[in-house]
């Protein structure tokens, strides 16, 4: 069942492959370029003027938070958009819906273009972070942290693919939801410096988990299962609300 | 043949109780948008053989009725069987049966039409070695060859046509549904796809189409319903539907506006022709057409002409 299911998705993601293939340069420079400002701005230009924060140098702290905050916008952007494209402008999206394979492979194929351009975003910003300090390390959880942190922001895109009526919707949902979660989620820094009142929403928020958990796992700190598993149900939940959207017809 | 939305068999020679298989069934069908009504009770019976066509003005309701044949759509109420299969309960057996190109082309635009046409296959489970043998078969049917590395972005409204129906024939489905294959294509266009679409029908492949082209429905149809409003109003092969108004029309100018006529045979128009006509009189006599047939039921013109129906 569950292979069937991975077979099937990997048959849904075969176009969107196709694409990423023939646009290889143009989805990397595009995906590239807010992670790399960040970087810049953040690990050289505010990293050079601020101390330790929890424990380790600015440079160690950031570079995991804008990993994190990487895979949110290039996951997240690249699904919903590709969705929304194919869903209210070019219909092709019907070419999957008629294709007989499950909801469930429908819903992880379509996730699969975001994983893929957040893996590859993931992975150059991890070789930067190697190359920039010695507090970063490659570990097994790292890996695994970023790719569930792909996959649940994927799957956040394709939920948004899925209800977008358009442009104006989707930059609606960019605005309430995304960016927000970029700025609050302790990416660029420590939420315990913000109010505690705003501490109670940010930890509701998936984006400080994926964060926590990324951090953890490259500066080699306990790990916090407990914001894995939020990650994993915040991921269960965009994948049921997806297959409910598809399955009742509302695509 | 029956008219007004009753239940309407399309074999001369079916006999009761004989088995739904090999059969596509509607039975009472009706698709909501909100409070709109796009279908409206729909019943028919239909052989999965030859060619088939709905016959409409736009927005008559033949799009969400094959958007609900091809499991695109769920409908309000009602039920459909294909080959026997439900529509809504065995959706992944029916899509395995049929092929549908769209009014809409739903290729992926930004890759070409080979990478559309192996994306295609495999979605379908097409065995991988056979991939290649059917798509230079369907390539040269379609005349193909040339396009096959072009972006679909790239390609005129006839060739996106045709690699749509390389795309849907990939998985060799018994039953095309063809949505308007010639809306917005220029003359020569559209021949050609006739000419490809009674192929498909020599080949055995059955084809479901729906068009508002009235020379298209009469040129390809073996049968043909006439759907105004989500409702059928007629049905039956070309020859049946004209005979439902006679065999002989006669176009004339009356105080300035083009009236039709229709009679039962030629005589009966030379007739009126002779008593109602003066000589300077403008008129002309010809075959009756679906135009007619539709003018005769509904009162309106199916392409938006100026011909008026005359009481």
């Amino acid at each position: 069942m569950l292979l069937r299911t991975i077979d099937g998705a990997f048959r849904v993601a075969l176009a969107d492959m196709y694409y990423l293939k023939r646009n290889l340069l143009t989805v990397m420079i595009t995906v590239m370029i807010l992670p790399l400002l960040y970087f810049v701005s953040f690990a050289y230009g505010l990293g050079s003027t601020v101390d330790n924060t929890e424990g380790v140098t600015y440079i160690a702290f950031v570079i995991p938070g804008i990993v994190s905050l990487s895979t949110l916008s290039s996951c997240f952007s690249t699904t919903a958009n590709k969705i929304m494209l194919q869903r209210r402008f070019y219909s092709s999206f019907d070419e999957v819906i008629l294709c007989p394979v499950s909801s469930d492979s429908v819903v992880l194929g379509k996730a699969m273009l975001g994983i893929v351009r957040g893996l590859m975003c993931a992975a150059i910003l991890i070789i930067l972070g190697l190359l920039m300090t010695d507090d970063f390390a490659i570990t097994p959880m790292l890996l695994f942290t970023v790719f569930v942190s792909c996959l649940t922001y994927s799957l956040l895109g394709v939920v948004a693919g899925f209800m977008v009526k358009g442009p104006p919707t989707f930059n609606l949902f960019n605005s309430l939801v995304i960016l927000p979660m970029t700025f609050l989620c302790g990416t660029v820094f420590s939420v315990s410096a913000m109010p505690q009142s705003l501490q109670a929403l940010i930890q509701v928020l998936p984006l400080t988990h994926t964060t926590e958990c990324i951090r953890s796992a490259a500066l080699g700190w306990e790990f916090p299962w407990v914001s894995l598993i939020v990650v994993l149900a915040y991921g269960t939940a965009f994948f049921l609300i997806s297959r409910y959207l598809l399955e009742k017809g509302r695509v | 043949m029956s008219i007004f939305n009753t239940k309407i068999n399309l074999i001369e020679d079916m006999v009761d109780g004989e088995d739904v298989k090999g059969r596509i069934e509607i039975d009472d069908l009706v698709v909501k948008y909100g409070d709109f009504t796009a279908v409206d009770g729909i019943s028919l019976s239909i052989p999965c053989r030859g060619i088939y066509g709905f016959l409409g003005p736009n927005g008559a309701g033949k799009t969400t009725t094959i958007r609900t044949l091809t499991t695109l759509l769920k409908p309000s109420s009602g039920s459909i069987t294909i080959d026997g299969l439900d529509v809504i309960k065995d959706t992944n057996e029916i899509r395995k049966r049929i092929g549908i190109v769209q009014q809409y082309i739903s290729l992926d635009k930004e890759i070409s039409v080979r990478e559309n046409i192996v994306c295609h296959a495999i979605l379908h489970k097409v065995p991988r070695k056979e991939i290649d043998i059917r798509m230079r078969e369907l390539s040269s049917i379609l005349g193909l060859d040339r396009y096959l590395d072009k972006l679909i972005l790239d390609l005129s409204g006839g060739w996106r046509r045709r690699a749509a129906i390389a795309c849907a024939l990939m998985h060799r489905p018994s039953i095309l549904f063809l949505d308007e294959p010639t809306a917005g294509l220029d003359t020569q266009s559209r021949h050609i796809l006739w000419d490809i679409v009674r192929d498909l029908k020599r080949s055995g492949t059955m084809v479901f189409l729906t068009t508002h082209y009235m020379d298209e429905a009469e040129a390809l149809c073996d049968r043909i319903a006439i759907i105004d409003s989500g409702r059928v109003i007629a049905e039956g092969s070309p020859t049946e539907l004209n005979n439902l108004v006679g065999k002989v029309a006669v176009d004339y100018e009356c105080d300035g506006k083009m009236m039709t006529q229709t009679f039962a045979s030629r005589d009966m128009a030379h007739s009126f022709i002779e008593s109602n006509l003066t000589n300077e009189s403008s008129y002309s006599v010809r075959r009756t057409t679906l135009e007619d047939v539709f003018l005769e039921l509904t009162g309106g013109s199916i392409g938006g002409d100026d011909v008026v129906k005359n009481d």
